[in-house]
């Protein structure tokens, strides 16, 4: 060893220090390549070349409405003064080090250390933060708006249970329009029922003017009677053709407490509503007071009964998905093993093409698989069984033919001196050294496609993510939030009890 | 009586590792093949039950051409002659007595063994087979969890349950220390006393050969180089001992450990 390097070291530089510098002032890294530093060099020298194109793409996309390279990088400053600043001085401060790196090499000074490559990678970070458009203020500062639905989905129980309803409603006819059209009848009082009245029991709605301003409609005054005494009521309109929507006032839905009488008075300011030109004439409007009275016992609500049946579903997605994908891997898996396959040219060509297929299918994320395989089969579960089948049999097809080539030989040979036949030869050697890994694999495999199949419903796949992707898009997010603790829990156990298996079985 | 007639075996890849190999042993024989590592002695033993198929030349055992059986006949042929191995090749995760009554699966209805059922008379004999070789305390272990020792000691049982004719041994102690490879020589050489087993090993410590052996086979590069018996090998020449061992062997005492294996042995001991 002492001897080679002494002989490294005397091998002679192809050019003098000074012409090194002048060199790798030129070109960034040749001079290295001339001091028969040829790796460091080249290395250099793309890494060079990789960072003044990005820096050069990056100004173009900053600037793109400028025209010439000066005004451009000028108005790439303006934008982003900090990252144009910082790489253009790190490049030429690199270009200098090289340059004075590839002197003390020739010069056989020093050997150069690997600093100018930490340095390099700082470069690539900067310029990397900058081409991911990394933005932490923004994290921070969009938080306070973030964090209601995120707490909901961090929080969602109160969504997952939900008890009977009983109402309590009472209504009055409201005419919009003046007094002679007509005025609604006021039905009587009934003693024991609720009932409210309104004065006036017409007026006007409220309506926008050419510039979007509210105009406020006429005040109308409700006294209600016969309601549940010391409890909220809320106040709903409902227009001529009976849809029902609760009025705001001062940005709040209006609601009213009763007195310990079970009686209240409010003034509503008729809402703004849109009357179509088609439904002109006489419009009768509703008021209603409703008292909703939660009674029984707690149900589990509609989220939680669906993120149940649907994690059942994923669950079992995953595990038809891997029963699949055994059965159909197990024969592929010795298609892929070399030691059974190297007895003939003929063979060893199946094995090629066995092993890049499975490269191939592997490569593919199953969500692709599931989106070819939503075209194919439609949507549902069973399109997320495709789609993490075929992608399982390649990834479990990949470790059990290396299981295969992995096994000790000797317990065959032995076996086979005994004068067993071949599948004697099988059950007895080849078996009991394939348990462990094919119950490791397989266990790990399911793992895995349980956890897909939590996201394979986001392309139409079946299973929980389907549901979880609606929910979003509908801003539920405390529904979402139970369906994201539910995937959350089940992968754990998951994990949990696929570790212990394989624990035990290797 | 088993006779080879000019064995020859060259593999696909042109190495030549038996070149004309004749000799013959005559039942109830121990038979020692000594030579260097690449030698031929593997090859040799197992072109002998054919899990190596010989390229040229003929074994007659029993009357019968070895080298012409196929299917259940060389089955058949392969269940009387037990073999053991350097690195024992049990099953390891299986049981020592399943590894044990493997031994008997050319004899066994195959369907029925398929579901690893034995009958109770197999299971008898491999209790007795465990205990002929002392472990029997030890047969429902898995072989992994056995020393070396013990485990050659199943390998041995494993041979037994096959009631061989013929046992081949294929250097059975060059992974145990002097002394193991005593208890284990000690087996072979008793199921050869006391059942006129016909024993073939090959072995790479002249102490143990001296002690053990009927007649010796030196082989070199697929070649007999010196045939002789116990007695012989202590009369074995330098140059006799270096058409054996090669130029490079030295011969530190008549009947101990020769060339590179004595430096194995040293290097690992020391």
């Amino acid at each position: 060893m002492a001897s080679r390097k002494i002989v490294a070291i005397e091998k002679k530089a192809y050019v003098s220090g000074p012409a090194a510098i002048v060199i790798s002032l030129i070109i960034p890294g040749l001079g290295h390549i001339l001091a028969r530093k040829m790796g460091k060099g080249l290395l250099l020298m793309l890494s060079m070349i990789t960072i003044i194109g990005l820096f050069l793409w990056r100004i173009k996309l900053l600037a793109h409405r400028e025209i010439g390279f000066i005004s451009q990088y000028v108005k790439a400053v303006d934008r982003k003064g900090f990252f144009i600043g910082f790489i253009t001085i790190a490049i030429i401060i690199l270009w200098f080090w090289i340059a004075k790196e590839a002197y003390q090499l020739t010069t056989k000074k020093s050997k150069g250390g690997f600093s100018i490559f930490a340095f390099v990678l700082l470069m690539f970070f900067i310029v990397g933060w900058q081409i991911s458009e990394i933005n932490l203020g923004r994290a921070i500062r969009e938080l306070p708006e973030a964090w209601p639905p995120l707490s909901r989905i961090l929080w969602p129980w109160e969504a997952a249970v939900t008890r009977a309803t009983e109402e309590l409603t009472a209504s009055a006819e409201i005419l919009v329009g003046t007094e002679d059209e007509g005025l609604p009848p006021i039905p009587p009082e009934v003693p024991g029922k609720p009932y409210i009245i309104s004065t006036p029991n017409f007026g006007q709605l409220s309506s926008l003017d050419k510039q979007n301003n509210v105009i406020k409609g006429t005040v109308i005054h409700l006294k209600g009677k016969g309601f549940t005494a010391d409890t909220i009521t809320q106040i709903w309109w409902a227009d001529s053709i009976g849809n029902e929507f609760r009025p705001r006032q001062d940005r709040e839905y209006t609601s009213v407490l009763t007195d310990s009488r079970g009686e209240f008075t409010f003034d509503l300011v008729m809402p703004y509503r849109l009357i179509p030109p088609s439904a002109a004439g006489r419009q009768v409007h509703k008021v209603e007071a409703k008292q909703i009275t939660e009674i029984g016992p707690f149900i589990p609500a509609d989220p939680l009964r669906l993120t149940i049946a649907l994690i059942i579903e994923t669950i079992f997605m995953g595990m038809m998905a891997t029963f699949f994908g055994i059965i159909l891997s197990i024969p592929v898996s010795f298609l892929a093993a070399r030691n059974i396959m190297n007895s003939s040219w003929i063979t060893m060509t199946i094995y090629f093409i066995t092993r890049t297929i499975l490269n191939i299918i592997r490569s593919i994320e199953p969500l692709i698989w599931a989106l070819i395989a939503v075209v194919w089969v439609g949507l549902g579960p069973f399109a997320g069984i495709v789609a993490l089948t075929v992608h399982s049999v390649a990834a479990l097809g990949k470790l059990y033919s290396e299981a295969i080539e992995g096994i000790d030989h000797g317990p065959i040979e032995a076996l086979q001196a005994t004068g067993a036949n071949w599948l004697q030869v099988i059950m007895f050697a080849v078996v009991p050294q394939m348990i462990p890994p094919f119950v490791s694999f397989s266990i790990y495999r399911w793992d895995i496609n349980v956890r897909m199949s939590t996201v394979i419903g986001l392309v139409g796949g079946g299973g929980i993510g389907f549901l979880l992707v609606q929910y979003i898009r509908l801003l539920d997010y405390k529904a979402a939030g139970i369906a994201v603790w539910f995937i959350a829990l089940t992968v754990s156990i998951l994990d949990y009890v696929s570790a212990e298996i394989r624990a035990r079985f290797t | 009586m088993l006779e080879v007639k000019n064995l020859t075996k060259i593999y696909n890849d042109g190495t030549v590792a038996l070149d004309d190999v004749s000799f013959t042993v005559k039942d109830n024989e121990f038979l020692v093949i000594i030579g260097l590592s690449g030698s031929g002695k593997s090859t040799l033993l197992r072109c002998i039950n054919r899990l190596i198929d010989p390229t040229e030349g003929r074994i007659i055992w029993e009357g019968k051409d070895v080298t012409k059986v196929q299917g259940t006949q060389l089955r058949n042929l392969r269940r009387q002659v037990g073999m053991i191995f350097q690195h024992f090749n049990l099953v390891k995760r299986s049981s020592v007595i399943l590894n044990v009554l493997s031994g008997r699966l050319g004899y066994v209805n195959p369907w029925k063994s398929l579901l690893y059922r034995f009958s109770s008379e197999d299971r008898a004999e491999g209790a007795a087979a465990l205990e002929m070789v002392g472990i029997e305390d030890q047969a429902n272990k898995r072989a992994d969890e056995l020393s070396g020792g013990q485990q050659q000691r199943v390998g041995i049982a494993r041979a037994l349950m096959q009631n061989p004719k013929m046992i081949l041994a294929d250097e059975p102690v060059a992974s145990l220390d002097p002394v193991l490879a005593h208890t284990i020589l000690g087996y072979l050489e008793k199921l050869n006393k006391e059942r006129d087993i016909t024993i073939i090993c090959s072995l790479h410590y002249l102490d143990l050969v001296q002690r053990y052996a009927t007649r010796i086979i030196g082989l070199r590069d697929g070649k007999i180089v010196w045939q002789g018996n116990n007695k012989d090998i202590r009369k074995m020449t330098d140059s006799q001992f270096k058409d054996i061992y090669g130029e490079e062997a030295e011969r530190v005492n008549a009947g101990s450990l020769v060339g590179e294996e004595a430096e194995k042995w040293h290097r690992e001991k020391l």
